[in-house]
C-alpha cells in the first residue's frame, strides 16, 4: 500500500564538514551521500558502479569510518565529517598512498580507484602494520574489474611502511 | 533513486516510540533498508532514525548478561573489548560480515529486524542463546530467544509498535567457530559449532541455506549423522547455488565446523 503523501517537509538542513570545508545545505531527505558529492558538490572523484554497497567503487570516510556514499542518506553526514579522494592530496602533492599506487601501476582504468584510496585511507588508520592478509581480507569489498588486486596490494603495503617511516622520523 | 519520505531524528527512545506506526519505518545503518527502498520493495512515508539514542548504542554486562544495544554497528560489536572478553564467538563472527563498509554502516539490531535469512549474526545468536529485548510505545518489555523471535524469511515477532533496544546474550557465553561459505556480501551456508560450557555438549547450527537457522544439540564429542541432518533441510535455490549443491556444500562445512571444534 501507497500510504498518503506526508505533508511535512522531505528535506533536511545538513551543517557539515566535507574534506575540511564547512558546508550547510538543505538536500532532499531520499538523497544519497554520492549523489550529494557529485551533484551538489561538484566532488566527482567519488563514483557509483553497482549502487548496492557492493562493489566500493562510491567508498567515502564519515566520521573516519568507511562507508558506501550509494547507499547512505546524505541527510546523515549531519553534523558529521566526510572524506572524499579530492581530500587525500595536498594541492598538486600527491599522498604517500596516492603516490604508492601510482609507482606500483595499481590502476589501470582508474575508475575503481577512488573507492580503493579511501579503503585503503581507513584500514591504515586504524592499523598502521597491516600484513598481506589484513590487506586482502579489508579490500575484500571492492571490485577492480581491470584485475590489478596484485599491484594494488603491494602499493597499500609499500604506502604503510612509508607512511611509518615517516611518522618515525 | 529513493522515493520521498521524511525523516525523523528522535532525541529520546520515548519520542522514538511515539513515532512508531504502520507508516513509518525504522532507520538506522540503511544497508539493509535503503537497498529495499531503492527496489522499490518498501515505499515508507517516514523513517524513524535511531541513531541518535545514546541509550541504544551501549555494550555492557549485567545480571551475567552481555547486552548489546541495537544500535551498535557490526564493527562495533567485532571490536568492542567487553564482546572480545565475554562472547569472542561474537566478536569473530560480526568481523566477518559483509563487508569493512557493511561492518561499519549497519546494526546488529537492523540486521536482527530485517532478518534476511542469510544472516552471519542470526546463526551465531542461535548459537549463543542469544535473545531480542523488544519494547513498546506501552512501556510493555518482551525478550523473545531467537527461535521465537525470527518468524520466517524478513519477518519476525516485532510489533509495528515496539523497537527492539538491545541484544541479551547469557554468560557464560560459548566459544567455538563458526565457517561459512561466501562468493558475495551474503553467506551461501554459515556454520557455527560451539561448546555449550555448562553440558559440555555441543550445539551446531545451520544458517543462510533455510529460511531459518536449524539447531542441533550434539554429544560432547560432537558425534554427528551429517548426511541425515542435510537430508532433511529444506534448502532454498537462489543465485548462490541449486539445492543439490548447497545440500552438499553445507554437509562439507559441518563436518569442518565440528573437525575444527575437536581440535
Amino acid at each position: 500500500m501507497i500510504p498518503e503523501p506526508d505533508s511535512r517537509p522531505v528535506t533536511t538542513l545538513v551543517v557539515t564538514e566535507v574534506n575540511g570545508i564547512v558546508v550547510r545545505r538543505t538536500v532532499e531527505n531520499r538523497q544519497t551521500l554520492a549523489g550529494f558529492l557529485r551533484d551538489g558538490l561538484g566532488l566527482t572523484g567519488t563514483k557509483v558502479s553497482c549502487d548496492l554497497q557492493v562493489c566500493g567503487v562510491c567508498s567515502v570516510l564519515v566520521d573516519d569510518q568507511p562507508v558506501s556514499s550509494c547507499t547512505y542518506l546524505a541527510a546523515d553526514i549531519d553534523g558529521r565529517r566526510v572524506r572524499t579522494v579530492e581530500g587525500l592530496s595536498g594541492g598538486e602533492r600527491l599522498s604517500p598512498l596516492q603516490q604508492s599506487f601510482v609507482d606500483h601501476f595499481a590502476l589501470q582504468c582508474g575508475f575503481c580507484t577512488p573507492g580503493f584510496l579511501m579503503m585503503a585511507t581507513a584500514l591504515l588508520e586504524r592499523n598502521p602494520d597491516p600484513t598481506e592478509e589484513e590487506v586482502i581480507d579489508y579490500l575484500d569489498g571492492n571490485i577492480c574489474r581491470c584485475t590489478g588486486y596484485r599491484t594494488i596490494v603491494d602499493a597499500v603495503l609499500e604506502a604503510a611502511a612509508r607512511m611509518r617511516s615517516l611518522t618515525n622520523a | 533513486m529513493l522515493p520521498a519520505f521524511v525523516l525523523e531524528r528522535p532525541g529520546s527512545l520515548e519520542e522514538a516510540l511515539g513515532l512508531l506506526d504502520e507508516d513509518s519505518v525504522v532507520y538506522c545503518g540503511g544497508t539493509e533498508l535503503l537497498l529495499a527502498m531503492k527496489m522499490g520493495l518498501l515505499r515508507p512515508a517516514r523513517l524513524v532514525d535511531l541513531k541518535g539514542l545514546p541509550g541504544l548504542s551501549r555494550i555492557e554486562v549485567a545480571d551475567g548478561e552481555l547486552r548489546i544495544g541495537a544500535t551498535v554497528t557490526h564493527d562495533g560489536v567485532a571490536r568492542s573489548p567487553l564482546v572480545a572478553e565475554h562472547a569472542p564467538f561474537l566478536a569473530e563472527v560480526e568481523s566477518r560480515v559483509g563487508n569493512a563498509r557493511v561492518r561499519a554502516q549497519g546494526s546488529i539490531g537492523g540486521n536482527l529486524c530485517f532478518q534476511e535469512p542469510r544472516s552471519d549474526v542470526t546463526t551465531a545468536l542461535y548459537a549463543l542463546d542469544g535473545k531480542a529485548e523488544l519494547l513498546s510505545a506501552d512501556g510493555v518489555t518482551r525478550l523473545l530467544p531467537m527461535e521465537d523471535f525470527l518468524l520466517g524469511p524478513y519477518w519476525t515477532a516485532r510489533e509495528d509498535n515496539e523497537l527492539l533496544v538491545r541484544v541479551r546474550i547469557p554468560l557464560p557465553a560459548p566459544a567455538g567457530v563458526y565457517l561459512k561459505y561466501q562468493i558475495s556480501e551474503r553467506p551461501v551456508v554459515g556454520v557455527a559449532a560451539v561448546r555449550d560450557p555448562r553440558s559440555g555438549g555441543v550445539r551446531l547450527v545451520v544458517g543462510a541455506v533455510t529460511d531459518a537457522p536449524q539447531r542441533y544439540d550434539l554429544p560432547a564429542d560432537g558425534a554427528a549423522d551429517v548426511d541425515a541432518i542435510v537430508g532433511r533441510l529444506e534448502i532454498t535455490e537462489d543465485t548462490g547455488g541449486s539445492e543439490e549443491y548447497k545440500r552438499h556444500v553445507t554437509a562439507v562445512h559441518i563436518n569442518r565446523a565440528l573437525a575444527a571444534l575437536n581440535t
